[in-house]
């Protein structure tokens, strides 16, 4: 492949960062690790609750260093006028200013969206929140799986007529981040054409409605018949595809089309089966899904073990995974190979794993080493380079409180 | 882009189109949504599998149409010399390629990185895929909850004893599409500073992995001590933070940071359990997790309802949601207020409701209006337009079978 120009496809784009937790700090990380510039902005005395979060090996926390690494930070008291100033100074020399405070906290900075844009007019800024900028619920407050729940989502996971289940994975925070990180470059790519800055409305609610790939139009279009709910273990429109149970683990088989389905059956030593009036086709195994969920699992516990069961169906080609524990995936050569897990080293947390960078672009196969901010660190670099500040007055502003440090 | 109003911030973009059912499909649909213009290229003679997926009615599939709005259909048989020669010359006047095809199959068409960028040096490509292009489980077949198993995703969902659950939602194949769109738009961006285009590799399998806000640094960090698993209805590292039990519906309630706790023992009227030696942080309210669930639940039960527990909760600004069946989501006056849940208009199909396109522009309030295409609809539109083939040159090909048209 060829070699890129620059550090990386961002590198040169500047970011004013006010977010905090996973939703916000997703979408910078992403920007970060595709060499933009990110300001990272804390609130003193504290700063971004994420710096709390497990693990902690003395004040420095794993859960903050996974979701800030690349940036730079600047803690500032927002009660201060003298706080507000620089911030407004600071909007005023960067691309991309974003947020996920609750809808209209921004405002009482003085950095609302109509303050921003006079001071930088072709600034591009994204608000994340639970649930949007406008609508009846946009006040109320909000974390992930607020969300979920909203947006009928989390009513889909569980056994029928149990209780949901609730993810113990932040799946709305993260793809919020990655939608608001397309947001903003969709939304840089037309101002670098027009010019023209904009606002962008990014919630986990829109987020979580998004993934209904099937479930909302076969409910309308169905005229309400279809009332599509959680199904347990397997999915409620085409089959077989869900968890099946072997001796030792669970394995995934998706093989709902007839091509993977006909495969199924001769992995199973079964290819007759196929022609099966029973499991014909999918309206039919959907008929008498109980009685095909008995004969895959039987068959998978006549095998000798989990592995030969695996063995048969890769044999086959039908689309099937076993359904790995969090350590076992860590540890899977395919993960490892492609940096899907990367180790990162922090300088006081030492090496530990993180989820890697999910884009891979072809003119930069190298991940940046990125560091995660200890809190304050960059109050006199950015200051001095992009405000012009000199240093004595970042330390006669940090000896007043008006700017902060800590030592993690 | 008309230089006076665009209809979005992508107008002027051209994008092919090599997808099929939900990953790639989403990333293209995002980008028609942004007002780019994209060819789908259907292979004949029955074109994107998921045309024949349910609800169908008169033949056509609301399934695909919702994942199909705002696109041209091209649809051809890609194994004549004549077939290829119209995809090549296609490749070489668009800015954005995007595939979805198992790992090797568009090298195979003809149409692989290495070839398409000799023709087209500023192009962009993206390859969708289950595992990625390489390493170990590259040419595995997969759907989308194969990359969840295999990124100990599934692991995190169901009863702690009990089998993993899969929410039978498409979370993966949706935020794969996001993932990509975001690496697209990077990459134009770049594209446009340097004019150089490029390929990327976006896996299901990534993005799955990406959802791990914090297991892989729990488990790492803490030496293989702490081995993150399902856990039910209730977060383990947190507490409060999960489902509970009302008389009909479930609620999610988050309240596990100090100040909210102490806003849900105020709606609770039992202010003085701030004090409780078993809940007074988050380790103590982890620790006796089962006794704090009870207590909170036995407040639920206490009350004259389901409305009665809102309202309390609401008063006290206790981040907490009701979980709503997809029906109710539907009906939601937020949902429909914003947009999430949108009624489309299909002129076979008639009126239903997809979800709405989830970013939010303040230059473009409106959201396009759409037309998911019939199979081979603009086999005319592109050929003459993009290639300057006269109707006639169409009318002959389809007549020797390679192009192909169909009526949904």
């Amino acid at each position: 492949m060829n070699p890129g120009i620059g550090r990386h496809v961002l590198e040169g784009y500047r970011v004013l960062d006010f977010t905090q937790v996973v939703a916000g700090p997703t979408a910078t990380l992403m920007l970060a690790e595709m060499g933009a510039e990110i300001i990272k902005v804390e609130l003193a005395p504290d700063g971004d609750p994420g710096r709390v979060g497990p693990v902690r090996v003395g004040e420095r926390s794993g859960y903050f260093v996974q979701h800030n690494r690349g940036k730079k930070d600047v803690c500032v008291d927002p009660k201060s006028a003298e706080g507000r100033a620089i911030l407004k100074e600071l909007a005023a020399h960067v691309d991309v200013l974003i947020q996920n405070y609750a809808p209209g906290a921004i405002d009482r900075l003085g950095l609302g969206y109509e303050a921003v844009r006079a001071i930088n007019p072709k600034i591009v800024m994204c608000s994340i929140s639970a649930f949007g900028q406008t609508g009846p619920l946009a006040a109320e407050p909000g974390f992930d799986f607020l969300g979920a729940a909203y947006a009928g989502v989390t009513s889909m996971g569980g056994e029928p007529g149990g209780a949901p289940y609730f993810p113990m994975i932040a799946i709305g925070d993260v793809s919020t981040g990655v939608h608001a990180m397309g947001a903003i470059c969709a939304a840089l790519l037309y101002r670098e054409r027009t010019g023209r800055g904009q606002h962008l409305d990014i919630s986990l609610l829109d987020t979580y409605f998004h993934y209904h790939e099937a479930s909302v139009q076969a409910h309308t279009l169905s005229r309400g018949e279809i009332r599509p709910t959680r199904s347990g273990l397997h999915s409620w429109y085409a089959v077989p595809a869900g968890v099946f149970r072997g001796r030792e683990r669970y394995i995934i088989i998706i093989a709902p089309l007839q091509q993977h389905w006909e495969k199924l059956c001769v992995a199973m030593g079964q290819p007759d089966l196929a022609r099966d009036p029973r499991f014909a086709t999918n309206d039919d195994r959907l008929r008498n899904l109980d009685a095909l969920i008995e004969t895959i699992e039987s068959w998978i516990r006549s095998m000798p073990s989990d592995d030969e069961a695996i063995a048969a169906l890769r044999e086959q080609r039908v689309p099937m995974a076993p359904v790995l524990s969090v350590e076992e995936a860590v540890r899977h050569p395919h993960l490892r190979e492609r940096g899907t897990v990367r180790t990162i080293r922090d300088r006081i947390l030492g090496e530990f794993d993180v989820p890697g960078f999910a884009l891979r672009f072809s003119d930069f196969p190298e991940p940046l080493t990125l560091d995660a901010p200890t809190l304050g660190e960059h109050n006199e670099a950015v200051l001095t380079v992009l405000l012009g500040y000199p240093a004595d007055r970042v330390r006669d502003l940090e000896a007043r409180g008006v700017l902060r440090r800590g030592n993690a | 882009m008309s230089a006076e109003s665009p209809v979005h911030v992508l107008e002027g973009y051209k994008v092919l189109d090599f997808t099929q059912f939900v990953a790639g499909p989403t990333v293209t649909l995002m980008m028609a949504e942004m007002g780019a213009e994209v060819i789908k290229v259907e292979v004949a003679p029955a074109g994107d599998p998921s045309r024949v997926w349910p609800v169908l009615k008169d033949g056509r599939s609301g399934y695909f149409v919702q994942h199909n709005r705002g696109k041209q259909s091209l649809c051809l048989d890609a194994k004549t010399p004549e077939g290829l020669a119209i995809l090549k010359e296609l490749a070489s006047r668009v800015d954005v390629i995007v595939e979805n095809f198992a790992p090797g199959v568009i090298a195979r068409l003809g149409l692989g990185y290495d070839v398409v960028s000799k023709l087209n040096p500023r192009v962009v490509m993206c390859s969708v895929s289950a595992f990625g292009q390489t390493g170990p489980l590259a040419h595995e077949p997969g759907f989308d909850w194969s990359g969840a198993a295999y990124a100990g995703t599934l692991h995190m969902i169901g009863l702690p004893d009990g089998q993993p659950i899969v929410p039978t939602i498409a979370i993966g194949d949706v935020s794969t599409g996001v993932h990509a769109l975001g690496a697209v738009a990077c990459a134009l961006l770049y594209r446009e500073r340097t004019g150089k285009g490029q390929y990327l590799d976006c896996a299901l399998l990534d993005s799955y992995f990406h959802y791990h806000e914090a297991p892989v640094q729990l488990q790492s960090l803490s030496g293989g001590a702490i081995r993150p698993k399902r856990m039910g209805s209730h977060a383990t590292y947190t507490a409060p933070a999960g489902i509970f039990k009302g008389r009909e519906r479930y609620f999610v309630i988050f309240a596990q940071i100090d100040h909210l706790w102490a806003k849900l023992c105020a709606a609770m009227g039992r202010p003085e359990l701030t004090g409780d030696p078993r809940f007074a942080d988050n380790s103590a309210r982890v620790a006796h997790l089962d006794e704090l669930v009870g207590l909170i639940e036995g407040w639920i039960a206490s009350l004259p309802g389901d409305d009665a527990v809102m309202a309390a909760l609401r008063a006290h600004r206790v981040p907490f949601a009701p979980v709503l069946t997809l029906e109710e989501a539907m009906s939601h006056p937020h949902l429909r207020q914003r947009g999430t849940v949108r009624r489309v208009r299909d002129r076979t199909l008639g009126e239903f409701d997809v979800p709405g396109f989830p970013l939010r522009f303040s230059e473009f309030p409106r959201t396009l209006e759409l037309q998911a295409p019939t199979l081979g609809e603009h086999n005319e539109q592109v050929l003459t337009r993009h290639l300057g083939y006269s109707a006639g040159q169409v009318r002959a090909l389809e007549g020797q079978g390679v192009l192909h048209r169909g009526n949904c």
